[in-house]
């Protein structure tokens, strides 16, 4: 089964103890609302961060609705602080 | 537009990035350098920061913040550095250096760069204080004061 692939920054890295894992993806498009859903049930942790938390497909911003594909990139992205 | 958009892992250059941002004709450079600085809080104090990236988003990032730029202002030269990994005291982690025919538009110019750079680069960055960490914006860490956040 192909995997999507997710990538943790930051504090949501530290939240979840790992920067990088592998959620199984369906056949079609999922989406990035519904792998929350599924990233945040093996990393609870996470969860009291969903408020302040972006994210990325494939390195540019996307929103709940957004679809994931299997093979794609996704990235938890905390508040940025560069600068 | 020329411009120098990048993400280093060791000391910038300060001097070298305003100097790619001369040209005849430009009357002004504006430049803003972001330094390490050491808090205190009570006796606990900033031993260094250190900063993370999502590449290549990040670079992307930077270089969608020139094009911002060149859409908003008569600026011929953007130049942004941004260091990762450990910042010591003192030391820059971020160099912006905008050239343009007349000063208060390099001025504008290079604050929109630093603000553009704190709403969208994906950069994170973690207080290493004397007694624990925390990553700054998220009050995540190790600190006693934010272990319960």
């Amino acid at each position: 089964m192909q995997k999507v692939r997710v990538l943790l920054f930051g504090a949501a890295a530290d939240k979840a103890g790992t920067r990088e894992l592998e959620l199984p993806a369906g056949e079609g498009a999922t989406t990035l609302g519904e792998l929350w859903a599924s990233l945040s049930r093996r990393h609870p942790g996470l969860s009291s961060m969903r408020g302040s938390l972006a994210f990325a497909v494939n390195g540019e911003y996307a929103s709940d609705e957004d679809p994931v594909r299997p093979g794609d990139e996704v990235a938890v992205l905390p508040p940025v602080s560069g600068g | 537009m020329r411009g120098l958009f990048r993400i280093v892992e060791g000391p910038i250059d300060v001097g070298a990035v305003i100097r790619a941002a001369q040209r005849p004709d430009c009357g002004a450079i504006s430049s803003f350098v972001g330094t390490t600085r050491v808090d205190r809080s009570g006796d606990a104090f900033v031993r260094y920061l250190e900063y993370e990236a999502y590449r290549p988003m990040a670079d992307r990032k930077l270089e969608e913040i020139g094009e911002e730029i060149r859409e908003r202002w008569d600026v011929r030269h953007v130049s942004i550095v941004h260091r990762i990994g450990r910042v010591d005291p003192g030391e820059p982690s971020v160099a912006i250096a905008v050239a343009s025919p007349r000063r208060e538009q390099a001025f504008q110019a290079s604050r929109y760069a630093i603000e553009r750079i704190k709403q969208i680069v994906p950069i994170w960055k973690r207080e290493v204080w004397s007694d624990g960490y925390v990553w700054v914006g998220s009050q995540v860490g190790t600190r006693p004061a934010v272990r319960t956040g």
